[in-house]
C-alpha cells in the first residue's frame, strides 16, 4: 500500500514538475546573457508564485555609502528582472532636516511588509536632545523585536576561519538599549537595563522557532546571569523554560565573554545563538569580522507584521563614500533574503547564485576583500553572470 | 437546587475518572500514599480537564508569526492525507501565501505516545495546525487515539462545520447552509469506560456545565457577528435528563443574554427526520460530542459528500483545521481521485483565521470557479475529474489573479 | 544603592608606598582552588631562582562567617593585602548559589581594584590563527553594568542600573594614559557605545578625552564598541591600548585571550587605590588538579606584570624571557599547548633559563 502510494505521489511530482517547468520558462528570463548563450535553460527549476504580480518593497538607502550600495542592488533587480517596485525614503539623522518624517517611513513599512534599509548613522549627540536614537525609534515604532544575523563564510573570500555558519538573534527593543538614561548627582549617570519576561519569552522562541524552520540543530543562549543575576537571569530563565517546547533542538547557555573569547577560537560550534540586546551586537560584528567584514553579511529585522531586511553589521562607511570602493555584497544578499521572504525564491536563488560565482571566481573583488574592483565593476560582474 | 446535583454528579465523575485514568495513561501514575490533590501537580491536560474542569488554565505562548509569515503545523496524518498536503503546498507556493509549515510525521503503528506528545508541543508553539485525519493503529490501551487525544490535550472545545452548498454540485438538498458548533472534548467522548463485573461495561458521558456554556457562548457570539438569525440546541434531554438536561439548560441561559437571537431546542431523532426533510429551517446547530459526529455527517452527506466540508476545530489558545468529516480514506490513498477540496478548505479556513484574507479569499474564489463553473469534479462528485486536475485547474485561476494584484 | 557607590568611589585610600628595590618585600600569595597551589608553588619556585627580593605571605580565603552573619573574606586576609599593597591570586572557584557574592568580586570591592589590566599578545612559537597580537585591555572595574543594583519592578520586568560616574572614569582614563606612557605604547583607544547611550557612556567618553588633554604625547581614539569587535577580529594590530567601562572590558577582554590561545595565557592585573591585585583568570580546573599537568604561563605572567608594578624590572624582564623562550622552544610545552611536559618540567626548564640567562 505504502509502495504504491509513494510511487503515485513520485508521479504526481513528475507531473508538476513539467507544468512548473513551463512555468519558470515563460518567465522573462532577461538574464541569459551573451556570457552564456548555451544556458537558455534556468538553473533553478523551482516554482516562482508571482511571475508577473509586483511586490512593493520600502526602500531607505541610509547614510555613508549607503545609497551607492542600494543602486548597485537596483541594477541588479533591473538586470535580473526581478517584479520589485520600490518606494524610496530619504531617512536620515545626520541630515535630519532633509529626513521623511519617521510615522511616514513607519507607515509605508507596515503597508508593504518588507523594506529594504541601508545603515543609518548615528550621532553621539542628538539634535532634539532625545536620548532615542532614529534606528531605535524606528525599531520600537514598528516593534521589530528581532534581529537575525547569518553569518556564513563565502565561498571565495579568504578569512581565518573557514565554513562558519551562524546565525545570530538579537533581541533589540529594551535591555541597554532603553534609552533610559539620567544624571542623578552631578557626575554620576544611571542608564537603566530593562529586560522583560515577555520580550525574552518572545525571541527566545522566535530563535527556536527559526531554528526549526531552517532545520537547525542547536540554540546557544548568550547570558552574563552569574553578574547581572535577575536581569540576564530572567532573560536566562526565559529561554530555558521556551527550551522544553522543543526537545528535538538541542539547547545550551554560554556566558558572553566565553561566548566571544570561543567565537574567535572555535566558531564552528555555533549554530544558533540567542541574546540580548548588546552582547547580540558584540557578537554580530564580532562573528562578521570572522567571515570576511561588515561589507558581506546581511541581516533582517523582523516584527510579527513586517521585516526590514538590513546588513548584519551596521557600519555606514562614511570614510568612502563617493569613491566608489564599497562592497555592495551585504545588501545583495539582503535583498535575496528578502526576495525569499515574499516568496520570490526563484529571484532569490538567481542572485544569490550570480554572487557566489563572482566571489568564487575571485576575479573581480572590492577593496575590503582584497582585490582592486570598484562598486561598480563588481556590480556589473554579478549581473553579467546572473542566469 | 438542580445545579447542585449536577456538580455532584460531575464531581463523582471525576472520582471514577481518577481511577479510570491511570490505565490509560502510563503507569507511573497511580496515587501515592492516598493523597489525591497532591498529585495536582503532575497531572496532565488530560487530566485537568477531565478531573477539575474549571481549574484548566493554560498559559499563552507568544504567537508564531514572524514578519507577516506564520509558523503552522501540518499533520499529514495517513491515508489520503499525505497527498492532499501536497496539492496544499503546491496551491499556497502558487498564491504565494505567507505561511511556513513544519510537518510532524507520526507513525500510525507506534506503540508509544512520543510522536504525539511532539505533534502537540509543536501544536502548542505554534497555535495553529492543519490536520488530516491520524491513524491509531495500536489497539493497546496505553495508546490514546490520536485525534481525540489532540482535541483533549489542546483543550480544542468547540468543532464547527459550515456546511453550504455548492450550485455547482448535484445534490439531494439545495442552497443548505448551516453552521454545526458541536463540544469537541466530553460527553461520550471522554473515554471513560471499564466492565464493573464481568459482562457489564459500562461507558460515561460526562457533561459539565463551564464547557457546555462555553460552546454555547461560542454559537451565539458566532451568530451575532455573522448576522445570522436562529440557533438550535440539539439534545436528548428527554431520555438523559441530567447531563443533557444541562447542556439543554445552559444553552437556555445563555440565549436570554442575546434577545434577538432565536432560540430553539430538538431532540436528535427529530432532528435527523428534520435535516434530510427539511434542512432549510436550521442555521446554527449546537450538541454535545456524539450528537454532532451524527449531524455533521448527515448534512456533509446532504451537500455532497466527504471531499468537500471541513471543519475547525478552536479551543482557547489553539486552532485544528482539518476536512470535515474525520475519515482517513485509506482505501482510495495513492489512486488520484481523492477530492483536495475539502483540505484546500481547511487551509482556507486557516489563512482566514491568520489573518490572511486576501489570500484566503484568492484560494477561496478558485475552487468555486473550479467546482461551480468548470465542473471539475473528482468521482465521489460524480465527475471524471483526477486530483490533480482539480488542483491545476485552481492554480491556473490562482495565476490569472496573481497576475494582476500588487501585494 | 547609588550613594553608597558614591561613598565608596569618592573614599580615596592612602597612596601606595613605595620602597627601595633593594629591600626585601612582602607579598600577599593566595593560592587558590583546584590547580591554584600547584601553579602558585611553581611561580615561587621560578622566583625564587631569579633571585627576586620578595618574601611570600600565603593567606587563605574560604569564606567564613561573618559578625553579621554573611559569608565573607577573611579579616586575616584582607589585613594582609592592606599592610603589603601587593598581591597575587591563583583561581578561585565561586560556590554556585548559596546567597553570598562571587569572592572575585568581594575582592575587587574590598580592595577598590578599580582598572584591570590585561596585555594580550601573541606567544611566538605557540601558533594561533593571529601571529600579530599585542593589545592591552584596560577596563573600569567598580561600576558599569555590574553594580549590583537589579530589582524587578512589576512582575516579569526586571531593572538594571548601569552606573557611571565621573569620579571613576576619570581615574581609569587617566590611569590608561599613565600605563601607555610608562609602559612605552602609543595609542590609547576609548571603546564605547555613546551613540545608543548617550549620557553614560557619553560620561565616560567625555573623561577619556579630558585625559587626553592632559597627554598630548599620546594618541588618541574613540571607536564603537561594535567597531572594535569587527576590527579586532579581522586585523588585530591597528589597537594598542584599549580603555572602556566594565561590560566590554570583560567581553573584549575575554576575546582577546581568545585571540592568542586563551585565558591559560594571559596574565591581569586589577590595580586599586589600596593596593594591587595580580591574578590569573582562568578557572580552577578541578579535573587536572594535582596532576601536574596545569600551565602556570598565566599566573607567572601575572607575576612578572607585578614585579614590574613594583618597579622590578630587571627581574621581570629575565623572567618573562625564559618563560617566553621555554614555549618558543617547544620542548618542554605542557598538555593545553599541544605538548606533553608536566608543569613541574615546564617550570625546572624556566628557572634553569632564569639562572642561565
Amino acid at each position: 500500500m505504502l509502495c504504491s502510494y509513494v510511487r503515485r505521489m513520485a508521479l504526481c511530482n513528475g507531473q508538476f514538475c513539467k507544468t512548473l517547468f513551463r512555468v519558470s520558462q515563460s518567465l522573462p528570463v532577461v538574464c541569459t546573457r551573451s556570457f552564456h548563450p548555451s544556458s537558455a535553460a534556468p538553473a533553478i527549476q523551482a516554482p516562482v508564485s508571482k511571475p508577473e504580480g509586483r511586490t512593493k518593497c520600502t526602500l531607505i538607502p541610509g547614510d555613508g555609502v549607503g545609497p551607492e550600495l542600494v543602486y548597485s542592488v537596483q541594477e541588479v533587480f533591473k538586470a535580473a528582472g526581478v517584479p520589485v517596485d520600490f518606494e524610496t525614503f530619504f531617512f536620515s539623522e545626520v541630515h535630519h532636516t532633509m529626513s521623511a518624517p519617521l510615522e511616514d517611513v513607519a507607515k509605508s513599512i507596515a503597508t508593504n511588509g518588507i523594506c529594504l534599509k541601508g545603515i543609518l548613522a548615528t550621532p553621539d549627540y542628538s539634535h532634539s536632545g532625545e536620548l532615542a536614537s532614529l534606528n531605535m525609534k524606528l525599531r520600537r515604532a514598528l516593534d521589530l523585536y528581532a534581529n537575525v544575523v547569518h553569518v556564513k563564510s563565502l565561498p571565495g573570500v579568504k578569512c581565518r576561519h573557514q565554513n562558519v555558519d551562524a546565525v545570530i538573534i538579537r533581541e533589540q527593543t529594551e535591555g541597554e538599549y532603553s534609552a533610559l538614561e539620567h544624571e542623578c548627582v552631578k557626575g554620576v549617570v544611571e542608564c537603566l537595563k530593562i529586560v522583560t519576561k515577555a520580550k525574552s519569552e518572545r525571541i527566545a522562541k522566535f530563535a527556536f522557532d527559526y531554528a526549526t524552520k531552517n532545520k537547525r540543530k542547536k540554540v546557544t543562549a548568550v547570558h552574563k546571569a552569574n553578574i547581572m543575576k535577575l536581569g540576564d537571569g530572567l532573560f536566562l530563565k526565559s529561554c530555558q523554560e521556551m527550551a522544553k517546547l522543543y526537545p528535538r533542538i538541542e539547547f545550551e547557555t554560554m556566558i558572553v565573554d566565553n561566548c566571544t573569547m570561543q567565537m574567535v577560537s572555535n566558531p564552528r560550534q555555533f549554530d544558533v545563538m540567542v541574546t540580548p540586546n548588546l552582547y547580540g551586537n558584540i557578537v554580530d560584528n564580532l562573528a562578521s569580522g570572522l567571515v570576511g567584514g561588515a561589507g558581506v553579511v546581511a541581516g533582517a529585522s523582523y516584527s510579527a507584521e513586517c521585516v526590514v531586511f538590513e546588513p548584519g553589521a551596521r557600519h555606514t562607511y562614511s570614510e568612502a563614500v563617493g569613491k566608489n570602493v564599497a562592497n555592495p555584497t551585504a545588501m545583495l544578499l539582503c535583498s535575496a533574503k528578502m526576495l525569499s521572504h515574499v516568496n520570490l525564491q526563484y529571484y532569490c536563488d538567481m542572485i544569490r547564485n550570480a554572487v557566489n560565482r563572482v566571489l568564487k571566481a575571485g576575479k573581480v573583488r572590492t577593496k575590503d576583500l582584497g582585490g582592486q574592483s570598484t562598486t561598480n565593476e563588481y556590480t556589473y560582474a554579478i549581473i553579467n553572470s546572473l542566469r | 437546587m438542580k445545579y447542585r446535583q449536577m456538580s455532584l454528579a460531575a464531581v463523582m465523575a471525576a472520582r471514577i475518572c481518577m481511577k479510570i485514568v491511570p490505565h490509560i495513561k502510563s503507569s507511573n501514575y497511580l496515587p501515592q500514599f492516598g493523597i489525591i490533590l497532591r498529585k495536582a501537580a503532575t497531572q496532565s491536560d488530560f487530566d485537568i480537564q477531565h478531573k477539575t474542569p474549571l481549574a484548566r488554565r493554560v498559559a499563552a505562548i507568544p504567537k508564531a508569526q514572524y514578519g507577516g509569515r506564520h509558523a503552522v503545523t501540518m499533520l499529514p496524518g495517513s491515508g489520503i492525507g499525505p497527498e492532499l498536503m501536497n496539492y496544499v503546498k503546491e496551491v499556497f507556493r502558487y498564491a504565494g501565501v505567507p505561511v511556513d509549515f513544519e510537518e510532524v510525521q507520526m507513525d500510525p503503528k507506534s506503540e508509544s505516545n512520543e510522536d504525539l506528545e511532539y505533534a502537540l508541543t509543536s501544536i502548542r508553539r505554534n497555535g495553529v495546525a492543519l490536520k488530516g485525519n491520524i491513524e491509531t493503529g495500536s489497539m493497546s490501551r496505553g495508546v490514546l487515539s490520536r485525534n481525540v487525544a489532540l482535541r483533549n490535550e489542546l483543550d480544542l472545545y468547540i468543532n464547527v462545520l459550515h456546511c453550504k452548498s455548492y450550485p455547482g454540485v448535484t445534490a439531494r438538498q439545495k442552497d443548505i447552509d448551516i453552521i454545526i458548533v458541536r463540544q469537541n472534548t466530553e460527553g461520550e467522548y471522554a473515554m471513560l469506560e471499564h466492565e464493573s463485573v464481568s459482562g457489564v461495561v459500562e461507558s460515561m458521558k460526562v457533561v459539565t456545565s463551564e464547557n457546555s456554556e462555553r460552546v454555547a457562548r461560542y454559537a451565539f457570539e458566532y451568530a451575532k457577528k455573522n448576522g445570522r438569525k436562529k440557533v438550535t440546541t440539539i439534545h436528548k434531554a428527554n431520555i438523559m435528563k441530567l447531563s443533557d438536561g444541562l447542556f439543554l439548560e445552559t444553552s437556555r441561559k445563555i440565549a436570554s443574554d442575546y434577545p434577538d437571537i432565536e432560540h430553539n431546542d430538538m431532540i436528535i431523532d427529530n432532528c435527523c427526520m428534520q435535516l434530510v426533510s427539511k434542512p432549510h429551517q436550521f442555521d446554527v446547530m449546537i450538541m454535545t460530542n456524539l450528537y454532532g459526529t451524527i449531524v455533521s455527517n448527515v448534512v456533509c452527506g446532504l451537500v455532497g459528500g466527504a471531499g468537500l466540508l471541513s471543519g475547525k476545530n478552536y479551543g482557547d489558545h489553539y486552532a485544528i483545521f482539518e476536512p470535515g468529516t474525520r475519515n482517513t480514506g485509506t482505501a482510495i490513498a495513492g489512486k488520484n481521485i481523492a477530492n483536495p477540496v475539502a483540505m484546500l478548505n481547511a487551509a482556507v479556513d486557516m489563512l482566514e483565521h491568520l489573518g490572511h484574507h486576501y489570500h484566503a479569499n484568492m484560494i477561496h474564489t478558485a475552487i468555486d470557479r473550479t467546482i461551480n463553473e468548470d465542473h471539475i469534479h473528482t468521482p465521489d462528485l460524480g465527475g471524471q475529474a483526477t486530483s490533480i486536475d482539480v488542483v491545476q485547474n485552481i492554480i491556473k485561476y490562482l495565476q490569472e489573479t496573481t497576475k494582476t494584484s500588487n501585494w | 544603592m547609588a550613594a553608597q557607590f558614591i561613598r565608596r568611589v569618592v573614599s580615596n585610600g592612602a597612596p601606595l608606598a613605595r620602597y627601595y628595590s633593594s629591600e626585601v618585600r612582602k607579598v600577599t600569595i593566595i593560592p587558590g582552588d583546584g590547580i591554584g597551589p600547584e601553579i602558585s608553588a611553581a611561580v615561587q619556585k621560578i622566583f625564587s631562582a631569579a633571585n627576586v627580593p620578595i618574601e611570600w605571605e600565603s593567606v587563605d580565603v574560604t569564606p567564613v562567617r561573618g559578625p553579621d552573619g554573611r559569608f565573607g573574606i577573611p579579616q586575616a586576609a584582607i589585613d594582609s593585602v592592606n599592610k603589603n599593597k601587593v598581591g597575587l591570586k591563583g583561581p578561585l572557584m565561586t560556590p554556585v548559589g548559596k546567597g553570598h557574592r562571587s569572592l572575585n568580586l568581594a575582592l575587587r570591592k574590598e580592595f577598590n581594584l578599580y582598572a584591570n589590566v590585561r596585555p594580550c599578545r601573541s606567544l611566538e612559537g605557540y601558533e594561533t590563527l593571529y601571529d600579530n597580537v599585542d593589545v592591552v585591555t584596560i577596563r573600569e572595574n567598580t561600576e558599569g553594568e555590574y553594580s549590583g543594583i537589579e530589582h524587578e519592578i512589576v512582575d516579569g520586568v526586571v531593572q538594571s542600573i548601569k552606573l557611571i560616574t565621573e569620579e571613576a572614569s576619570r581615574r581609569v582614563a587617566e590611569f590608561a594614559f599613565t600605563y601607555t606612557k610608562t609602559n612605552g605604547r602609543q595609542k590609547v583607544t576609548a571603546v564605547h557605545k555613546a551613540n545608543i547611550m548617550r549620557m553614560s557612556d557619553g560620561l565616560f567618553l567625555h573623561c577619556c578625552r579630558e585625559a587626553a588633554e592632559k597627554f598630548p604625547d599620546v594618541k588618541f581614539e574613540e571607536k564603537y564598541l561594535d567597531t572594535v569587535c569587527l576590527n579586532m577580529v579581522q586585523d588585530p594590530t591597528q589597537y594598542d591600548v584599549l580603555v572602556m567601562p566594565n561590560l566590554y572590558g570583560d567581553i573584549l577582554s575575554d576575546m582577546c585571550a581568545g585571540l592568542v590561545g586563551g585565558l591559560g595565557l594571559t596574565p591581569s592585573g586589577n590595580i586599586g587605590l589600596n593596593g594591587a591585585l595580580f591574578e590569573s583568570v582562568h578557572g580552577t580546573a578541578p579535573d587536572i588538579a594535582g596532576q601536574d599537568k596545569a600551565n602556570p604561563t598565566a599566573l607567572l605572567l601575572s607575576g612578572v606584570m607585578m614585579l614590574r608594578y613594583m618597579k622590578l624590572s630587571d627581574h621581570a624582564d629575565r623572567i618573562e624571557k625564559a618563560c617566553f623562550d621555554t614555549i618558543k622552544d617547544a620542548k618542554y610545552r605542557t598538555g593545553d599547548l599541544g605538548g606533553s611536559a608536566k608543569c613541574s618540567e615546564f617550570t625546572d626548564e624556566i628557572c634553569r633559563k632564569v639562572q642561565s640567562g
